[in-house]
């Protein structure tokens, strides 16, 4: 296959040192192995893996998708697939083959067919056919469901009726046919009902594939690179951060929960909801100290808090928050061990997401930004997306999910929650349905080399 | 040690005040506080002071006197004289001139005071070492730099303190000579860490258009180093732009295709080092860096500058000169400024033509030592 660009060479004079012919022909005979693999060394490269023509071996992929256009999901991940990406201080080519690639909706500015056409990769008309590859059994070694973008109907709570429960079930219907099943992603919150979520992971323990799920939040670059030890004596985390509700609240919930589940005691679920809009979030922020000195110290992480006119960025007190409160969501949770968890989409205020934690015994602080450079303000491609398809690979050359889908149930849990709160009329929900129980894996999964 | 001091007056001292501009940017964290090491943080009880040209910025500095206290001083005099710490904005120009109002500002100060010079200490060896001089002599700690020196990597590494390197590279974007002095306030402090620290520069060639890529063909810069580096970009330029594809910019030969009036430095170190500053416009959007160890081991990362209007890269800078100011004593080695001068000299003498020239006052001895 010659689906990759080739450049055009220029005359190069011999030497004994590298030259960039030699250097791309070392790439090309490099294969796929350096740096893909557990084990690279963090900021360090010996050389890039560009294969040519691919790696020797390559794991077939699927992606299942909604739309692929530019900065859509699924264009993030399928070029990540197909184009590669930075990587511990190379350039990374994934070990997959996209062999299977099934999408939704063509709207105006479809990008499916052009990297379809350009990479030959055949666009199937059924998800069960982006698996199985014209035989009748599946013949791909890992599933990437990205069922975010794309134009779906909206119900009356306002959520998104994304297909990633329907795609899915239709991917679990290929391995119970064929008697098989290989890693699963989900891209962002499980479903949009508790239900659906549930059935969800229990499909992936009745069949037994690794199951990886949720946002990039939790695996980008942290600013500090904070890494909160295992075991760590936390009392309460929050976020602040911006988007909508059923949209950016999970990855802002995630960006606290992957900092909450390594408390000492481990995850024990969430008792309450409550979700409120505007003034109402100072009005509890004014009522509760601990959130409030959490709010400050994510703050204090922003590099884009709203500075007031004339000036070009912020020292911000509660007279300044609150003057810009009109597009605030916030979201107040208790955990069922007393945890509290609190989650503030400050629209209006900042463009980025930070996360601050109250320590136990000293009652300090600890706290960073997490890295969200979003194209096309900031940057041209959005490789916040990187350390989330590099989780994906380990998991399916390994075999075993890198984090445990449970943080992302319990997410998709709160999230659902917050958005029944707000459509109650903001009042707080009991949620005895989220019982789940679980304990974050010893290595932190951030990205840090 | 001497105990840190507390500041009673800064003072800035600057040509133009221009908001998103570093003079505004430094000048207001001093003012209205910075966020610091996850809290926010104010420079309590210090009166801050300004001189700038008449006509400059005048609602603007106003609304500051108004807001916050700020003392529009008469005359660069007023402004300097009794402050603890002076800041005097000196933007490289790429000619001889030397930078206005530094010279001024060091004989108007106090003795004690500390000085930073954003930017460049001169736009020539000589003036950067009389800077330096009449520093010593008017007892007034000097240091210079920009926030690049001291912004976030991405991701945080450093060079192993006594590493042997063998080259270096950055990437920069920009006319000349403000991207020459990005790219050196990236990889100085990152190359004077290692072994020997930094012992100065014998030989630095010029290249520009295709030569570029056919020094990189004969190895006098490295392509996997140049590869690593634009590894950490996330604002690769081209197809990226269009739609959103990353790109194997390297791996692929897209960037002598990309790259607008490519230029670049090859400075050959004492003790061995060579490293490059390569100015390619239309690669990438931000500033890497790549560095070879003797082991072959690579270290590379971006130099983060965060968004505007914020610049918080400015906060950083902020906090390590509060930290002068009060403690009068430099954070990273005066030669650097010295070397930055003497190269810079050096780029805008062969901006004329030449394409390699011997540096012999460049050799620094003894030895440069790099911050721990």
């Amino acid at each position: 296959m010659n689906s990759k660009p080739t450049r055009t060479a220029k005359p190069a004079l011999q030497t004994e040192r590298w030259n960039r012919r030699r250097f791309v022909h070392a790439l090309a005979l490099s294969g796929a192995a350096a740096g893909c693999l557990p084990g690279a060394r963090p900021g360090r490269a010996a050389a890039g893996t560009r294969p040519s023509g691919g790696p020797p071996s390559p794991r077939k992929v699927a992606i299942v998708c909604t739309e692929i256009r530019k900065y859509s999901h699924a264009e993030h991940f399928v070029d990540r697939c197909l184009e590669g990406y930075g990587w511990h201080g190379q350039h990374h080519y994934p070990p997959f083959e996209l062999a299977g690639l099934y999408v939704d909706q063509f709207p105006e500015g479809d990008l499916a067919r052009e990297r379809s056409a350009r990479f030959r990769v055949k666009l199937q008309p059924t998800i069960a056919q982006a698996l199985t590859l014209g035989t009748s059994r599946l013949a791909v070694d890992g599933v990437m469901i990205i069922g975010e973008h794309g134009n779906y109907p909206r119900n009356e709570k306002g959520q998104t009726l994304y297909p990633r429960y329907r795609f899915f079930k239709e991917v679990v219907k290929v391995f119970e046919a064929s008697g098989q099943a290989v890693p699963v992603f989900n891209d962002k919150h499980l479903a949009t009902n508790w239900d659906e979520c549930l059935e969800m992971v229990a499909d992936s323990r009745r069949l037994g594939f690794p199951f990886l799920a949720g946002s990039s939040l939790p695996v980008t670059w942290r600013i500090p690179a904070l890494e909160l030890p295992h075991d760590t004596p936390l009392l309460e985390s929050l976020c602040v951060c911006y988007g909508g509700v059923d949209s950016y609240d999970i990855h802002g919930l995630e960006t606290a929960q992957c900092m909450s589940e390594r408390r000492a005691g481990g995850e024990t679920g969430v008792k309450s909801v409550h979700a409120v809009r505007g003034a109402r979030v100072c009005d509890l922020l004014e009522e509760r100290e601990p959130a409030r000195r959490l709010m400050f110290a994510a703050l204090a992480r922003s590099h884009t808090c709203r500075p007031k006119p004339g000036y070009t960025f912020s020292m911000p007190d509660m007279a300044w928050v609150r003057a810009n409160s009109d597009g605030y969501v916030g979201y107040f949770i208790e955990h069922r061990d007393g945890f509290r968890t609190t989650l503030l989409m400050l629209n209006g205020l900042v463009q980025d997401f930070t996360y601050a934690g109250l320590l136990r015994r000293s009652n300090t602080i600890v706290s960073c930004q997490m890295h969200l450079p979003m194209p096309p303000r900031l940057t041209t491609v959005a490789d916040f997306f990187n350390p989330q398809f590099n989780n994906i690979e380990q998991m399916i050359l390994t075999g075993s999910a890198p984090y445990p889908v449970e943080r992302t149930l319990l997410t998709s849990g709160m999230t659902l929650s917050g958005v029944e709160s707000l459509h109650r009329g903001q009042v707080l929900v009991e949620t005895p349905e989220l019982q789940v129980a679980y304990a974050a894996p010893r290595a932190s999964t951030f990205w840090r080399a | 040690m001497s105990t840190p001091k507390s500041l009673k007056a800064i003072a800035l001292v600057s040509d133009d005040f221009v908001l998103g501009g570093p003079a505004q940017a430094l000048l207001d964290r001093f003012l209205i506080g910075y966020p610091r090491d996850g809290v926010f943080h104010r420079v309590e009880g210090c009166e801050v002071r300004v001189w700038t040209p008449p006509g400059q910025a005048e609602a603007d500095l106003d609304r500051r006197r108004a807001d916050h206290g700020l003392v529009r001083a008469r005359s660069l005099e007023a402004a300097v004289s009794g402050a603890d710490g002076l800041i005097v904005m000196a933007h490289p120009s790429g000619d001889r001139r030397e930078p206005r109002w530094v010279k001024p500002a060091l004989e108007a100060a106090s003795g004690g005071a500390a000085c930073f010079v954003y930017g460049i200490l001169g736009s020539t060896l000589s003036q950067a070492r009389d800077t330096q001089m009449l520093g010593i002599l008017r007892q007034v700690s000097v240091l210079a730099g920009t926030e690049l020196s001291v912004t976030w990597r991405l991701p945080e590494v450093d060079v192993p303190e006594e590493a042997r390197l063998t080259e270096a590279l950055i990437v920069v974007q920009g006319g000349f000579p403000r991207a020459e002095l990005d790219g050196l306030a990236g990889l100085l402090p990152v190359v004077e860490r290692r072994r020997h620290g930094e012992l100065g520069v014998h030989r630095v060639r010029r290249i520009a258009g295709d030569r570029v890529w056919q020094a990189g063909d004969q190895g006098l810069w490295s392509w996997p180093l140049l590869a690593a580096a634009l590894s950490r970009s996330d604002s690769p330029q081209g197809d990226s732009v269009k739609d959103g594809r990353t790109q194997y910019l390297v791996g692929l030969g897209l960037v002598p295709k990309l790259a607008r009036e490519p230029r670049g430095w090859l400075i050959d170190h004492a003790g061995g080092l060579r490293s490059a500053i390569l100015v390619l416009e239309g690669v990438v959007g931000d500033i890497d860096f790549a560095v070879r160890m003797v082991s072959g081991e690579i270290i590379s990362a971006q130099l983060y500058r965060p968004p505007t209007p914020d610049h918080h890269e400015f906060s950083r800078l902020a906090a390590v000169v509060e930290e002068f100011f009060r403690t009068g004593h430099a954070p990273w080695p005066n030669r650097r400024a010295l070397l930055t001068a003497g190269l810079l000299e050096t780029f805008a003498t062969m901006q004329t033509g030449t394409d390699e020239l011997a540096t012999p006052s460049l050799a620094f001895t003894p030895r440069i030592e790099g911050p721990k």
